[in-house]
């Protein structure tokens, strides 16, 4: 009765949108009680960042003279390609921008992408959706409410950003702008994963190509940053949301203006999925599907194959990337030698200790190679728990095929793709450095970072033989405090120790740092430990599928 | 050897999940060369009991034996005799039918071509499209062709027809029966009574994780009561009174109800006094023995959705 009336009016609604979002509370209400927790922890961790950074840059730089001293060399290139110009950096809310706004930025922008794909396209993969679809609701209503709550979630993180910037006494118009703009940047990459929903037929596919633009779109604006003239931004930054998101300079000029177009943007491109969305039938992409092979070959048919085939289309994207971050890192090395001023002595300490600015940069760019290899191992290692999740472990484990044996196929996969990946990225940095190093020298160190990738893997294969559900969630959190702690670590006064005691910290970082044995025979200690034990454990546990 | 090692054999299963028992002390026994049927409503704990059978599940307690081995500790040994189905087949959505069906079957050791050609055709799946294409029966059929185009020795199948139209389970049917011509065995897990009765040749019913009876079908069906329907030239109420006569239902001259094999004899001998114009009786179906079990009430026949004999004896009588 109550549903009959419900359809009734959605039908009988005045105008074709009323119809197609018929339901839209309801969904809304359903996405919000699916998602509260992941959105509330994202907005509080974000923007609880805020009194954290300004309270070490306070300490760090407690007077005007202090902070005077610091604009005149704050502007080095590998601070430009990572985090932006430091346009401001003679203010507190312009120091605040240089040390926080980049991760909080970036990290919206990752949040708004996975919450799309986790609402959207992963839902409707699993049949979910349709079930919805087959009640009172409008075509669009479930889409829309997607969009709304995620987007929801970076104008609430803005909002508490730009309020507590208020309460920590920085500048009204400044924290306004610094809110809007990291808010900004979390509604272009909402406005891009709902496309990349429609395009993509699975959520992983969904979820790459969201995170592709992304990194892509960050290139392009530290391109943009490394040409810029001092701090004036080059017009290349127009060509990446990131960097209109940038060139509202809060703290500095405070423009609006392009906070404006992001919102257009994700107008823009929140139509454009709908209208996607109304040429596709439900569960399909845009993507026609295409016909295969009959039988399996050989090769498929073994465990190593079939993992190969299942991650074939990831591989190559993790390669391309590894290949397009190697010749870039060579090529910005150059540029950055021939700006940089050797007197430096904060640019120096920041690069590294001891040995030549020029090294300092390739340590960085070889840590670089090391957290992107990192990353690749944990995402193919994570499939296996995708297999166990889906079912399809259980059809496989029910031929005359070992636990071992099956678990070994991805972690073979993992370990040596991370490897070659290492080895690739490293030799073409050194190559294409015109001379700043060597492809051989480059790609030893950075396969000294393999020892620290084997060590997410542990920690992945523990986690799976013992807490199987969480594992994913549990070793990329150990992978993102490990990233900040070896990139960022310095930045937020973490002491050389304690940075050192963090897989990727404790890397000896050639060739700005001297090579050490000790660190990797350690890593790879721990790595081998929490891999047999997980290992054990997932030999003698019930499987769990969801 | 086969031929007096039982293919399957459970005796007191225990299996907790948290603190929620799903098996409690479960018996199942199949013999070699047996077609058995595993009956039990949703959550009775079948597919645990297969799941542990298959080594996926590590048992509580109990004595677990499939085909004379240790499904756990012999597990990747004992899977190359055996081929399992289970009733949500979950498949890699970027492969073809074709190639999961290989992928299966060398997992298992190896497939004769030819019969897996035979298998794609009778079951009339086509193995060039996407897994993701695949509606459930389809999915069900990849993992069936890769199964019976093996030469297991033992075949678990868990509700293997749930997604098949009635086409399929013919052509399913027709299968299980060349499997068992061929003397190997098969533990089929179903919650339709007229394939179960067709196929089987002892049942297995499980209520709550334990085991509430299980027999030859044939030696359980004496147990139970038959259901007999007759039309009367007058008043049936009369029949009340007859010795023998149980759970009577009266529609005017009409008359329902349910005889133990003992009193047959003479309540046919009382009704026969009576001048009966048509006479229906049908055996105990397995859906009654099933219900019985699960305090479902005593179906009357000419409801009854039994097996062919009494649908057909039904239809006469009207």
């Amino acid at each position: 009765m109550s549903t009959a009336t419900l359809a009734g009016r959605a039908i009988s609604g005045s105008s074709a949108s009323s119809g197609s979002l018929a339901g839209l509370g309801t969904a809304a209400g359903f996405i919000l009680r699916r998602n509260w927790l992941r959105l509330i922890i994202w907005a509080a961790v974000l923007a609880l960042m805020i009194p954290v950074v300004y309270d070490s840059q306070q300490r760090a730089f407690p007077t005007q003279a202090a902070r005077d001293a610091y604009s005149q060399i704050a502007n080095t290139p590998a601070v430009a390609a990572m985090t932006g110009l430091p346009y401001a950096a003679g203010s507190l809310g312009g120091i605040l921008v240089i040390k926080i706004w980049m991760t909080l930025a970036v990290a919206l922008g990752f949040a708004s992408i996975f919450l799309v794909t986790r609402n959207g396209r992963a839902d409707e993969e699993a049949g979910r959706t349709e079930l919805l679809r087959s009640a009172a609701l409008g075509r669009h209503a479930y889409s829309v409410a997607n969009y709304l709550v995620v987007g929801a979630l970076s104008v609430v993180s803005g909002l508490l950003i730009s309020l507590l910037c208020l309460s920590l006494g920085l500048p009204a118009n400044g924290s306004w702008v610094m809110g809007a703009s990291i808010a900004g940047t979390g509604l272009a990459f909402l406005a891009v994963s709902t496309i990349c929903g429609q395009l993509a037929t699975t959520s992983r596919g969904a979820n790459s190509l969201g995170v592709a633009v992304l990194a892509l779109f960050y290139f392009v604006r530290a391109g943009a940053d490394l040409q810029a003239s001092d701090t004036s931004p080059s017009a290349l930054s127009w060509f990446s949301p990131i960097g209109w998101a940038q060139n509202m300079r809060s703290f500095g000029e405070n423009n609006w203006l392009p906070g404006l177009a992001l919102l257009g943007l994700t107008v823009a491109g929140g139509a454009l999925a709908l209208r996607l969305e109304t040429r596709r039938d439900l569960g399909a992409g845009i993507l026609p599907e295409r016909r295969g092979p009959a039988t399996a070959t050989r090769f498929l048919a073994s465990p190593v194959g079939l993992v190969l085939r299942m991650q074939r289309g990831s591989l190559i994207g993790w390669f391309l990337g590894a290949l397009v971050a190697g010749l870039f890192f060579g090529g910005v090395a150059k540029a950055m030698t021939a700006v940089l001023d050797p007197n430096n002595q904060f640019a120096k300490s920041f690069m590294g200790t001891g040995h030549s600015m020029l090294d300092g940069i390739m340590g960085i760019f070889v840590l670089f190679n090391g957290l992107l290899a990192g990353a690749f191992g944990i995402q193919a290692l994570a499939a296996a728990r995708g297999e166990e999740e889906s079912g399809r472990l259980e059809l496989q484990l029910a031929g005359s095929l070992s636990r071992f044996r099956w678990l070994g196929a991805h972690l073979v996969v993992a370990a040596v793709g991370s490897a070659a990946m290492l080895l690739l990225g490293g030799y073409l940095t050194g190559v294409s450095s015109q001379g700043a190093a060597t492809g051989g020298a480059m790609a030893a160190a950075s396969l000294a970072y393999w020892p620290a990738v084997l060590l997410m893997l542990g920690v992945l294969l523990f986690c799976q033989g013992f807490l199987p559900r969480p594992s994913t969630a549990i070793t990329w959190a150990v992978y993102g405090l490990s990233l900040m702690a070896a990139m960022f670590g310095g930045l937020f006064s973490l002491s050389e120790v304690a940075i050192k005691a963090t897989p990727f910290g404790a890397v000896p970082r050639v060739p700005a740092e001297d090579f050490a044995v000790l660190p990797l025979v350690v890593l790879s200690g721990l790595a081998l430990a929490l891999a047999a034990a997980g290992i054990w454990r997932f030999r003698t546990r019930d499987l769990m599928p969801e | 050897m086969s031929s007096n090692t039982p293919a399957i054999s459970v005796t007191d299963l225990h299996k907790h999940f948290g603190s929620t028992a799903a098996l409690a002390g479960l018996d199942l026994n199949v013999e070699a060369g047996e077609v058995a049927g595993f009956l039990g409503p949703n959550g009775s704990g079948k597919s645990t009991t297969i799941r542990i059978l298959l080594g996926l599940l590590r048992a509580d307690s109990g004595s677990v034996k499939m085909l004379g081995g240790d499904p756990w500790d012999d597990a990747v040994a004992l899977h190359r005799r055996i081929a399992y189905v289970p009733g949500e087949v979950a498949l890699w959505p970027n492969l073809t039918g074709g190639q999961a069906i290989g992928i299966l079957s060398k997992l298992r050791g190896g497939v004769d071509p030819a019969k897996r050609d035979e298998l794609l055709e009778r079951f009339d799946l086509d193995p060039t499209k996407k897994a993701r294409s695949y509606s459930k029966g389809n999915r069900q059929k990849v993992a069936l062709v890769a199964a019976l185009a093996s030469d297991a020795e033992l075949l678990l199948l868990d509700e293997p027809t749930s997604g098949l139209d009635p086409l399929m389970e013919q052509v399913f049917t027709a299968c299980i029966r060349e499997v068992k011509d061929q003397g190997r065995s098969v533990l089929l897990s179903s919650h339709i009574f007229a394939e179960v009765e067709k196929l089987c040749d002892t049942v297995t019913i499980i209520r709550d994780g334990v085991t509430v009876e299980a027999g030859h079908l044939d030696a359980l069906r004496h147990l139970h009561r038959t259901t007999v329907s007759a039309v009367l030239d007058g008043d049936a109420s009369a029949l009340a009174g007859v010795p023998g006569i149980n759970d009577l239902v009266l529609e005017g001259s009409k008359a329902i109800f349910t005889v133990g094999s003992e009193d047959l004899a003479g309540v046919l001998r009382a009704l026969a006094g009576y001048a009966p114009r048509s006479l229906v009786s049908a055996p105990p179906s397995l859906e009654d023995l099933f219900l019985r079990h699960y305090g479902g009430l005593p179906v009357p026949a000419a409801e009854a959705k039994t097996g062919s004999h009494a649908q057909a004896d039904t239809a006469g009588a009207r």
